[in-house]
């Protein structure tokens, strides 16, 4: 990726070290002028004021903390549609320090997006951004990102901002796991480190304030081992966000992808299971091996167990139960139901 | 004078360093790796030259509130940035064991030489180092204080006296969105000791840390995007007019490896100052615990969690449950606040206390005990720095050895033992004309409200107060907590120290140790303290800044559990048998309000 040099034409103002009208946003935000209360429902003109701190439960080397955006002055709030909100116990923690337990309202995994709503009394109103007035700014643009990384802030403090441009417009072709990412239209690459620990679902705005996307997953190249500092602009969400909040499904604008099976090869590696060998029409998913330590043996599965259920599908052969397996993602809780000794155990896991 | 040394061999034995002007250029058009490295600096340097003298005029981005600003261009503010980068530049330091393997950053915070830095980056290096400035010049420094954990340790470049010296801010008005820019020494780029500067913005403001490995804590942070890498360690953070507002010394490095990620940490430079005096003591400075805990509740009050029985809090009625809302002159809304409010003040700094208790609100005032025993503190050695390490046995620098002495709890005795000095000697000689100031003292005073006489008698064996008839004595081999009169709450003992302290100081104590500069807490007065010691009896002797050799106050700590006695001297008349002052003020350590006592007449008797 090209790392774009500062525009010095004058036709771009924006994209110069745009003091004054940074100032001008400290101004309506910091110790100049009151902070704009919480109980007045406004969209903010501190765009931190409408970050909130998520603090969940952390699978394996993956976080437990992450940043949501209110787009609503009741408590809708938006964030990256990762493992964190299948945790079953988050909580929301907004700048000034209430916390409130989310509910999902809809998820679109094609546009990695999760829109939730806190559960808060019908008389609590929240600083919000007004994501219709989201503008897409050119490549030098200056840019704030606001964020709960490496979880600096608590309670009632205001997440962490940095200060970048948007360095390319772009799609992003990018796998996570076994797992393409799923955005298809582009996305905004940034020259800052945005996309650390714990800042997925951060919001990106100019230095005016005006929303510009939420700060994507954290991504890795897996050979040269770069991260890759994006967010997904709000001219690609608002109509997904909308679609969620009115209750329409959302409609793909692609083909799904066939899972493909998981192989024995990651079977064993990933899982710590062998199946029977697959030598009938539909060999019975009989567990032959659990390798000890591993992800199944800790989840409680044994040597002989079959599988009949996974996430309450029917599991008719091994061929299917690896092709469930290997539509699933990584960090996701799965269900199993096994038959050991004619007794049927609900087992779960967290997919490795 | 070969203090400047010239040609320092490691890490720049290929380099004699070069002089200022022939720098300049280089970095503007230098070779790609060294504009890779400073992309920033080069950058500017760069735009600097081509645009010099050109202004643009600049609209705002439309709707944006700060349109009504006075509009400056981004190439002025660009001019202004290096100006301010020119400035700065040669104050900072780059700082390095004394066999130059490895190294940090740090700050010239006076002309004399005195630099701040990390901690970390003196630790285990010895008590003699290298210092590189942007003058390409290397200088002997030697090691003054250390504060553990707070990651501060102040050292002491040789050899000039006209040092540049950073300007300090007001780190407590740094606001996020503020720009900043930090220098540096980041991987040791640059041979020449110009320093890296990094831009950026302040992320966020009181941030606490917490601590890493044993005790090195992070408090009341201010968050910064710049790029702080390795080797940026006690580096000076600065705000965009080019005022030090910090000393960088820690990052988020997580799994992304030890390079910046865009989260790094800068030691306010509020806490810094408050320390800097104490550092300058040479000793291994603490921090202070308050004894007691806070937890914030579910509606967001801050409630006291633990209370220790002992604790100056406790006897002061603080219980567990009670609602804390200002420490330290600081409202509390978190129990975060208290943490980060207590890590930036030295032990035994006095510190408000506001709480409610059973529906009474209290202002008071307690003293930071030290955080850690003794041994705590001790120096770790210094950990192996990985990759290929010739050793090369370094000695210290002959003309400079006498700066340096060892002794336990301190980083550098040498330090101490001159401020020792320096407040002792104009006392001692100031009291050698009364000869016979060992004799028994007999104090007429006068209560400055009831206008009631009493007698004070001080001597060797004791002191007693004489009050309506009524007779306290405290013996001063066995001191009794009781034997004090409850009007006048710890005058005797602190009366028996007195006369002590009068009497001469070298034979008197058990230990004498010079703590550092602080304001006394009811009169808001700069003063600074020496600790004297004797048997388990602690005073805390506080001169005046630019004293005139006598007291101005003294604390005495009669142990853990007791409240200290507090008095006040004010009017010091030396032209009576001894110096007396005008007046002592006894302090209540129930409420903090200071009770005068006139001196109406002084006697001596064998």
């Amino acid at each position: 990726m090209m790392v774009p040099t500062r525009p010095a034409s004058q036709d771009m103002p924006s994209a110069g070290w745009l003091r004054p009208a940074f100032v001008g946003w400290l101004l309506s935000s910091g110790m100049l002028c009151p902070v704009p209360a919480a109980d007045t429902a406004a969209v903010t003109t501190d765009p931190g004021q409408a970050v909130v701190k998520l603090f969940g439960a952390g699978i394996g080397n993956l976080d437990s903390y992450g940043t949501g955006i209110l787009i609503s002055p009741e408590g809708h709030m938006i964030t990256v549609w990762n493992h964190l909100i299948h945790t079953g116990y988050l909580t929301a923690v907004t700048a000034d320090g209430r916390r409130y337990q989310p509910d999902v309202t809809g998820t679109s995994a094609e546009h990695d997006l999760a829109v939730l709503k806190l559960q808060a009394d019908p008389v609590d109103t929240f600083p919000y951004i007004d994501r219709t007035t989201a503008v897409r700014p050119p490549p030098g643009t200056q840019v704030r990102a606001f964020s709960n990384m490496f979880h600096v802030a608590t309670g009632n403090e205001p997440v962490s901002v940095i200060h970048g441009i948007i360095a390319a417009d772009v799609r992003l072709q990018a796998g996570f796991g076994r797992w393409q990412f799923p955005l298809k239209s582009p996305v905004l690459i940034l020259d800052a480190i945005t996309n650390n620990s714990g800042a997925a679902g951060g919001l990106v705005t100019d230095t005016a304030g005006r929303p510009v996307g939420m700060i994507g997953r954290e991504l890795r190249h897996r050979d040269s081992g770069a991260w890759v500092n994006y967010a997904v602009p709000f001219e690609t969400l608002n109509p997904v966000i909308d679609a969620i909040l009115s209750g329409r499904t959302i409609e793909s604008t692609q083909q799904t992808e066939k899972a493909t099976p998981v192989s024995d090869r990651r079977l064993t590696a990933d899982w710590g299971l062998t199946l029977l060998p697959d030598v009938l029409r539909e060999t019975p998913a009989w567990i032959d091996q659990v390798v000890p330590g591993s992800v199944a043996d800790r989840a409680g599965l044994r040597r002989g167990d079959l599988v009949v259920l996974i996430n309450d599908q029917v599991v008719r052969s091994s061929r299917e139960l690896r092709h469930h397996l290997g539509g699933l993602r990584s960090g996701l809780p799965v269900t199993m139901m096994v038959r050991r000794d004619d007794v049927l155990i609900p087992i779960t896991i967290r997919v490795p | 004078m070969n203090a400047r040394s010239g040609r320092h061999t490691p890490k720049t034995a290929a380099d004699s360093p070069r002089r200022p002007n022939r720098r300049r250029p280089r970095s503007a058009s230098g070779p790609a790796a060294v504009r890779g490295v400073l992309p920033l600096f080069a950058a500017t340097l760069f735009a600097g030259t081509v645009f010099a003298g050109t202004v643009f005029a600049e609209s705002l981005a439309s709707g944006s509130p700060a349109a009504a600003a006075p509009a400056v261009s981004w190439r002025q503010r660009e001019q202004a940035r290096i100006d301010v980068l020119r400035r700065i530049a040669p104050t900072a330091v780059c700082v390095m064991p004394p066999d130059g393997q490895g190294g940090g950053s740090g700050v010239l915070v006076s002309a004399d030489g005195f630099t701040v830095t990390n901690y970390h980056v003196v630790s285990g290096s010895g008590p003699f180092l290298k210092c590189g400035l942007n003058d390409g010049i290397v200088y002997d420094a030697v090691l003054v204080g250390t504060d553990p954990t707070g990651d501060l340790a102040l050292i002491r470049l040789l050899g000039r006296t006209d040092f540049p010296a950073a300007v300090p801010g007001n780190s407590d008005a740094v606001q996020p969105g503020d720009e900043v820019l930090a220098l540096g020494n980041p991987f040791l780029l640059a041979q020449d000791f110009s320093p890296t500067v990094t831009y950026g913005i302040v992320s966020g403001i009181h941030r606490y840390q917490y601590p890493a490995g044993t005790f090195l804590e992070y408090t009341d942070c201010i968050q910064i995007d710049a790029a702080i890498n390795p080797g940026n360690s006690g580096g000076p953070l600065f705000d965009i007019q080019g005022r030090w507002i910090g000393i960088n010394g820690r990052a988020s490095f997580e799994q992304r490896g030890r390079v910046n990620v865009g989260a790094a940490y800068a030691i306010s430079g509020r806490q810094v100052q408050l320390f800097l005096s104490h550092l300058k003591s040479g000793r291994v400075v603490d921090h202070g615990t308050a004894g007691f805990s806070l937890k914030t509740d579910a509606s967001g009050r801050v409630l006291v969690a633990e209370v220790e029985e002992s604790s100056e809090a406790a006897r002061r009625s603080l219980r567990p449950g009670d609602e804390v809302e200002i420490f330290a002159g600081r409202a509390l809304t978190s129990a975060n606040d208290f943490k980060n409010i207590l890590g930036i003040f030295p032990s035994g700094t006095r510190v408000s206390l506001v709480f409610v208790s059973a529906g009474r609100r209290v202002r008071t005032s307690i003293r930071l005990r030290p955080l850690h025993e003794f041994s705590a503190i001790a120096e770790p050695p210094r950990p192996p720095m990985s990759g290929l390490q010739i050793l090369i046995p370094v000695e210290p620098p002959p003309q400079w050895v006498h700066l340096y002495e060892k002794r336990e709890g301190f980083a550098n005795y040498a330090f101490n033992r001159r401020h020792q000095q320096r407040l002792l000697e104009p006392l001692k000689s100031r009291l050698q004309k009364y000869d016979r100031r060992n004799a028994t003292w007999t104090l007429t005073l006068e209560d400055a409200e009831s206008r009631m006489t009493a007698e004070l008698t001080v001597g060797q064996r004791g002191a007693g107060l004489t009050q309506e008839s009524t007779p306290w004595f405290q013996n001063a081999a066995d001191l009794q907590p009781d034997a004090e009169p409850p009007d006048f709450p710890g005058l005797l003992t602190a009366a028996i120290q007195w006369h002590r302290l009068f009497r001469g100081p070298e034979e008197s104590w058990h230990d004498v140790v010079y703590i550092g500069t602080e304001r006394q807490f009811e009169t808001g007065q700069p003063v600074e303290i020496l600790q004297t010691q004797h048997d388990a009896i602690r005073c805390r002797w506080l001169f005046p800044e630019n004293n005139d050799s006598l007291p101005c106050a003294v604390d005495v700590d009669r142990g853990i559990g007791l409240d200290e006695a507090r008095l006040l001297f004010e009017d010091w008349s030396v032209d009576s048998v001894i110096p007396v002052p005008g007046r002592i003020g006894v302090i209540m350590p129930e409420t903090g309000t200071v009770r005068w006592l006139q001196v109406k007449a002084v006697e001596l008797r064998p």
